[in-house]
């Protein structure tokens, strides 16, 4: 069945198992589709200009085999993957990337990217790790740069008032995404972990008034529906990139419900909202640079004080995770890791600590990306589970 | 493999400027013994040396103490308690050490028993950074767990190479490298309980850069054929530019020593090794555990004239012009990171750091092979030495060679492996050469 005859998490399923079959057709009647790596490029942006963003993932599934001769196997495994999907020829479909400095592999990536996949267009948003005022205001002056960048491209000014209008259409999406969320937070939750993702990676998959329109109808589907997850351990994940429904899967058959997460698919990306008032770009900049928690920028207790107290200092780095502990009644965190992601690795140890002071046991889980490793985690979780009582 | 006889003739003024190091370190723990302010830094590349130097702040550098640690024998017990307390074991090398060592320090309640050079005393504060790898803040972030010492960040842009040659992308750039400074100037004053001596700072800048002109002068000697300077000395003496190891005005002589002593070695035609047979470009850091291996490759007539990018000082530019030494510092600095893009551009190259320099030293330095040392630790030093190896044949015609290994643990380096492989790549190195010939480049 296509997708068009499709409505709510069944429309989500389809999407996910092709993600590119809307934006290919949305192609033919003359779009231009802009492929983006991670959270950082501005989505907003691109929109802004009719272009479609498409968020370039990886596979776990498919084996690497032609990233082997341009990236090391001692860097993510994801980032390998996806230039292993794009070395394939399966973003053959895009106008162009964007690609910006979450962590120092993906920035690197984004230059590598532009020389082996020549893309016809393309632009490199820099991104600092700080949020003091000039970083705010240098990253304000990239975004401009972009913005530019994309005149040039397409041959058409940029309308603050349409940058604000798609403002809008994304601060909609997000208000709807954390509507979803807060499904998530009855025992049972009415809707799974891997229901979830299938959801976002396909708003991460079409234009954002049709993924707001899919959203509303997921989120009125599964108020009525019977037939939702059954009660299992209350578990959030922690971590690295997540962009395939085959980890959570595996947590979600042992009993356990994946009722809140803080990855780059999940609310991470989606929970911040660009403020609305004032100059568009300043707020953007804001809202990409200090409201998204992602362990690659830096925040940091004590610069006031001159000493550094930790329990105050994970308080401010974590909080939020604290904040998602208590409403979505948190009984253990799963932390992920892929390997050589250096930017989570260093975080786990911390968390964890922030995690226990809560009183929350969690479980430490590396990965290499790839469908065939998982087993192990498999019984390391299930062991989890176990102490947890379930 | 039996270590053999030290071929690779060593330049007598290297000396004191390594020794810069060992007196970099029982500095701090003078300090630390006096009550004066110490830092554990990252090698942050002149973004905020010179403004703890200023301040009189003792500056070590964790990353320069793994390499001490590898050295001395006694990384393994540092890695194995990092691991011990769940830090993953394929973060950086350095970092497990630094991690490790601060665990035990906080266990014992002082400078670990053992620690080489003195140890390291406990910092009053960290200078983290956000140039390069995630690691340099990273690490020092997660250290919050054995210290109370106050983290600092010294943020530098990376821009991409087309990106930075926008028509007011300099001046952004740089107004946000200024503004970053004044920041952490007033987090010192802070810190501290002090004011900035702005004009003391105004002289180690110039000193500063004055000293790394030198140093840039040293290794322009090194274009030479056959090559006076091996890698094994520029690494010696790295630290004294790189960490303002010792007092810039000071180490400025010391450079100079080097230089006269190079330039009579070049007039005499005497060469770092004998017999050069292969000028090769070494990719990035060495293996600190057995640095003795570069003699077994000398042996063959293998010189390294020219390493990383990421350790040489910036191409010299004038910035007398500019009378705040913070936009000097900012300057300079940025210099260092983007003083290739203009030519990466021109030559349609997209890595201009890490990547684009390496075509540019493989030509001028005239190398006849690329020696990587990947490091299964270090993205940094690692993620585009493939690329590298890439460019370098499509443009140069120039062959490469991978040794694995890393940086502290030395069970991950196989040095027979590599000297197996040496036959087939002089093979390699001498047919490569004629191709070259033949597509008309010069050497
Ligand atoms: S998973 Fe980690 S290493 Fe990979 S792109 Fe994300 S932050 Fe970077
Ligand atoms: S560059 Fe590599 S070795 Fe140096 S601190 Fe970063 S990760 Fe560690």
């Amino acid at each position: 069945m296509s997708e068009h005859n499709l409505k709510g998490i069944a429309k989500a399923q389809k999407i996910y198992s092709d993600r590119s079959q809307r934006v290919k057709e949305l192609k033919v009647a003359g779009a231009q589709i802009l492929g983006y790596m991670c959270i950082y490029p501005v989505v907003e942006i691109i929109s802004s200009f009719d272009l479609v963003p498409y968020r370039i993932f990886g596979s776990i599934e498919e084996p690497i085999t032609k990233a082997d001769n341009c990236l090391p196997t001692c860097v993510c495994p994801f980032l390998r993957s996806a230039l292993d999907l794009g070395l394939k020829g399966k973003y053959d479909f895009l106008d162009g990337v964007v690609m910006a400095h979450p962590c120092e592999v993906a920035e690197k990536l984004a230059h590598i990217w532009r020389t082996y996949m020549d893309p016809v267009y393309s632009f490199y948003i820099d991104t600092p790790h700080a949020t003091r005022e000039a970083a705010i205001e240098y990253h304000k002056e990239s975004l401009k740069d972009f913005q530019k960048s994309l005149e040039v491209f397409l041959g058409k000014g940029a309308s603050s008032e349409k940058l604000k209008k798609t403002i809008e259409d994304y601060n909609e999406q997000r208000a709807l995404v954390r509507e979803l969320y807060d499904l998530k937070k009855p025992d049972p939750p009415l809707i799974s972990g891997v229901e979830t993702i299938e959801v976002l990676e396909s708003l991460m998959s079409i234009p954002v008034k049709e993924g707001n329109e899919l959203i509303r109808d997921v989120i009125e589907e599964i108020k009525e529906r019977r037939g939702g997850p059954a009660k299992g351990a209350r578990v959030l994940i922690w971590g690295s990139i997540i962009d395939s429904i085959a980890v959570v899967k595996l947590i979600e058959d042992l009993g356990a419900n994946v009722v809140m997460d803080d990855t780059c698919v999940g609310s991470r990306f989606f929970f911040p909202d660009v403020e609305t008032t004032g100059d568009p770009l300043d707020k953007l900049a804001r809202r990409y640079l200090v409201d998204l928690k992602c362990p690659r920028t830096f925040i940091e207790s004590g610069i006031e004080a001159g000493k550094k107290d930790y329990a105050e200092d994970l308080a401010l780095r974590f909080g939020y995770l604290g904040d998602y502990v208590k409403q979505w009644n948190i009984k253990g965190v799963v932390l992920y890791a892929l390997r050589f992601c250096d930017t989570h690795a260093y975080e786990v140890v911390s968390v964890k600590d922030y995690l226990s002071s809560l009183g929350i046991p969690s479980i430490y889980l590396e990965h290499d990306y790839s469908a065939t490793s998982l087993s192990p985690l498999k019984t390391r979780v299930q062991a989890f589970l176990e102490t947890l009582g379930y | 493999m039996a270590e053999k006889k030290k071929v690779i003739k060593r330049l007598k003024t290297m000396y004191p400027l390594r020794g810069l190091v060992d007196k970099m370190f029982e500095k701090a723990v003078e300090y630390s013994h006096e009550g004066k302010p110490v830092a554990w830094c990252m090698v942050n590349w002149w973004g905020g040396d010179s403004l703890l130097r200023a301040m009189d702040v003792a500056c070590i550098y964790p990353e320069d103490y793994g390499a001490v640690c590898a050295a001395a024998g006694v990384a393994q017990t540092y890695l194995e308690r990092c691991n011990s307390d769940g830090f993953p074991d394929h973060i950086c090398g350095y970092a497990r050490n630094c991690l490790g060592y601060a665990s035990l320090m906080k266990a014992q309640g002082g400078i670990p028993a053992g620690a080489p050079m003195g140890g390291m005393p406990k910092p009053s504060l960290l200078v983290g950074s956000g140039y390069f790898c995630d690691t340099r803040f990273k690490w020092f972030q997660a250290l919050g767990r054995y210290m109370d010492a106050p983290l600092w960040l010294l943020e530098m842009p990376h821009p991409g190479v087309p990106e930075s040659l926008g028509k007011d992308s300099e001046k952004y750039i740089i107004r946000f490298m200024v503004e970053e400074l004044k920041k952490f100037v007033a987090f010192l004053e802070r810190s501290l309980g002090k004011k900035m001596d702005w004009d003391r700072l105004d002289e180690i800048v110039s000193d500063t850069i004055e000293m790394n002109r030198v140093w840039w002068e040293v290794n322009e000697l090194r274009k030479v054929k056959p090559c006076p300077v091996h890698s094994r000395d520029f690494w010696s003496c790295m630290p004294a530019a790189l960490y303002q190891a010792g007092d810039p005005k000071e180490t400025t002589i010391l450079y100079k020593n080097m230089y006269d002593e190079v330039k009579g070695m070049i007039d005499r035609g005497e060469a770092a090794v004998p017999n050069e047979k292969f000028r090769l470009a070494f990719a990035e850091l060495p293996p600190w555990h057995s640095l003795g291996f570069f003699d077994n490759l000398a042996e063959r007539g293998w010189n390294c004239v020219v390493e990383s990018w990421a350790y040489h000082p910036p191409q010299f530019i004038d910035l007398s012009q500019y009378k705040d030494p913070l936009e000097r510092v900012a300057r300079h600095t940025f210099q260092y990171f983007a003083g290739f893009f203009k030519h990466a551009h021109e030559a349609g190259e997209e890595l201009g750091y890490f990547g684009y320099p390496y075509i540019e030293y493989v030509k001028n330095y005239k190398c006849d092979g690329f020696l990587a040392h990947p490091l299964l630790t270090c993205r940094t030093a690692t993620n585009h030495l493939m690329y590298v190896q890439d460019r370098l044949m499509q443009k140069l015609k120039v062959p490469s060679l991978f040794m694995e290994g890393d940086i502290i643990d030395y069970t991950l380096f196989n040095p027979d492996e590599v000297l197996r492989k040496a036959d087939a790549f002089e093979e390699a190195m001498l047919h490569y050469r004629d191709v070259r010939k033949k597509e008309g480049l010069d050497w």
